[in-house]
């Protein structure tokens, strides 16, 4: 039998993305290794997919592909808005096309929610497709010491202590103060969310905009959360 | 099995070897076998603190390296016998000591000891490291200030993830939180980090606040710990410590400033 040794299942995955603002190929490749040359360890490996939406026509794919690799990354494929000719023609020269998973799973969500308090199962198949699973850090986080939660959200029962550093991919929660410097959405997710029960923040940031302490004054001790709001830091009372 | 007990801080200068020799002397004199071990190789403090720093013969080194038995360089204490101490040596360097045989001369005093109580010298290297691997116990000696508690926390992420007993999965160490050369003063006039300050960042329980005193000097000058001048108020501070590392509940002392006679108050005193 085919299934013996081996099973398919479906799942989701956080992806980076790599948005091209031009299909010159020489410009893309010097932003590439710029990028790689500022956390080398961060990059390595790291799976990407390419949005080609602009430039469906015009960008020679192969090349992308060889330029992406040679940043030492992982080549996924090909994804963006495009047209079904050229959704045909990108997988006809042997890339696969990539679609992203947010219309499918908030209908598939929708759907499930309707029998969620009789059937666990698919009450936590619905949560799992909403996004991130969590890591969870029991204590205190110490000056000095780091913690990432890698393609996950960050919930720590305890307190960050001024000099320390949490990182998510993507939502934190401290459930105690928030003294060191926490940073959400650390890959590129501009809906990450940073919670916490007494912000004393030395920095906070989400998806590469941050707050330093002097722009914490007017929620300073308080139980408050941050987010993005148009690209701008917005942060508010809890409760 | 003894309990080993290491007094740390990241920060120099906060106490501990005042604190060792204090803690040190005070469960001895409860009639409890206790060994001081001074890691701070190189210095050389707490023999001078206890005030046998004419008897020291062989040291700590000398022992690690089996230029002498541990019989022959534990001093007793003249005060009280069930008291010896370890001294660390002048002249070797901190290199000397490496976790197998720091633990095997442990192993040997937790035969006939009933509490190891290891003064560490400052900062977060090698030193330190080696005086916190093998603790049961930590007492975090803190002073009430910014960088002392932050040096603190750091102690603490170490203790909780490079010691003996985090790397080998074992119950974590027992923090105990021990705020010295507290200024009563000083934390009314907003100079220095209140208790409730201290005990909201580091979040560890409290152990003892311990007033900055003249006696401590006195203390260290005359090689007499100053849980031994039972008139001052350090030398209290420390006793309600021991009574508190062995179980008992005690109330806090020492933490408002002393209010001023009728007196000094109208003559400005
Ligand atoms: N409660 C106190 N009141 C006044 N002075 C104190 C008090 N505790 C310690 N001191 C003084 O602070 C100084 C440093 O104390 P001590 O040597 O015990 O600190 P330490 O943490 O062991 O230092 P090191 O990091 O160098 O080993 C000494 O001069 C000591 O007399
Ligand atoms: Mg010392």
């Amino acid at each position: 039998m085919a299934d013996a040794n081996i099973e398919f299942k479906g799942s989701s995955f956080t992806l980076s993305i790599l948005h091209l603002k031009t299909s010159n190929l020489t410009n893309i490749g010097a932003d590439l290794q710029a990028k790689v040359a500022q956390a080398p360890d961060f990059f390595h490996l790291l799976p990407v997919v390419v949005n080609v939406a602009q430039f469906a026509d015009s960008v020679d794919y192969q090349a992308l592909k060889t330029l992406v690799e040679a940043a030492n990354f992982t080549f996924v494929g090909f994804t963006g808005t495009v047209s079904k000719a050229q959704r045909q023609r990108i997988r006809d020269l042997g890339f696969s096309f990539v679609n992203t998973a947010k219309q499918t799973s908030a209908e598939q969500v929708a759907a499930q929610q309707t029998n969620v308090s009789t059937n666990p199962e698919a009450n936590a198949a619905a949560v799992a497709n909403l996004g991130f699973s969590d890591k969870v850090h029991q204590g205190q986080i110490r000056s000095g010491q780091q913690v990432y939660a890698k393609a996950q959200n960050l919930v720590i029962i305890g307190s960050v202590s001024a000099g320390a550093e949490v990182i998510a991919d993507g939502n934190i929660h401290v459930y105690g103060s928030l003294r060191g410097r926490a940073i959400a959405g650390a890959r590129g997710h501009d809906k990450a969310q940073v919670y916490c029960q007494k912000l004393e923040a030395e920095l906070v940031s989400i998806n590469g905009h941050y707050w330093l302490s002097e722009s914490m004054t007017e929620l300073w001790g308080e139980a408050a959360y941050l987010q993005l709001t148009d690209s701008e830091l917005t942060a508010a009372k809890l409760s | 099995m003894a309990r080993i007990i290491v007094v740390t801080s990241g920060k120099g200068g906060v106490g501990k070897t005042t604190s060792s020799a204090a803690i040190g002397l005070g469960l001895a004199l409860k009639g409890h076998k206790v060994v001081l071990i001074d890691f701070d190789i190189g210095l050389r403090n707490l023999d001078l603190i206890m005030g046998c720093e004419r008897r020291v013969v062989y040291d700590f080194v000398n022992v690690i390296n089996g230029e002498a038995s541990l019989n022959q360089a534990l001093i007793k204490d003249k005060r009280v016998s069930s008291l010896s101490i370890l001294p660390a040596s002048q002249t070797r360097d901190k290199d000397a000591l490496t976790k197998e045989s720091v633990g095997k001369v442990l192993d040997e005093l937790s035969q006939s000891y009933d509490y190891i109580i290891c003064d560490s010298p400052a900062g977060i290297e090698a030193g330190a490291m080696m005086a916190l691997y093998f603790a049961d116990e930590a007492i975090v000696t803190t002073n009430p200030e910014v960088s002392s508690v932050r040096d603190s926390d750091r102690i603490l992420g170490m203790l909780a993830s490079r010691s003996r007993r985090a790397e080998q999965g074992l119950e974590p160490i027992k923090e105990h939180l021990l705020l010295t050369r507290y200024s009563p003063k000083r934390v009314a006039e907003g100079e220095m980090l209140s208790v409730e300050d201290v005990e909201d960042i580091l979040s560890i329980p409290l152990l003892g606040v311990i007033p900055e005193s003249q006696a401590v000097l006195k203390a260290s000058n005359a090689g007499e710990p100053v849980i031994l001048d039972t008139e001052s108020d350090a030398g209290q501070a420390y006793q309600d410590v021991i009574e508190r590392l062995l179980g008992e509940t005690v109330d806090f002392r020492f933490l408002v400033a002393e209010k001023k006679g009728i007196f000094s108050r109208m003559f400005g005193g």
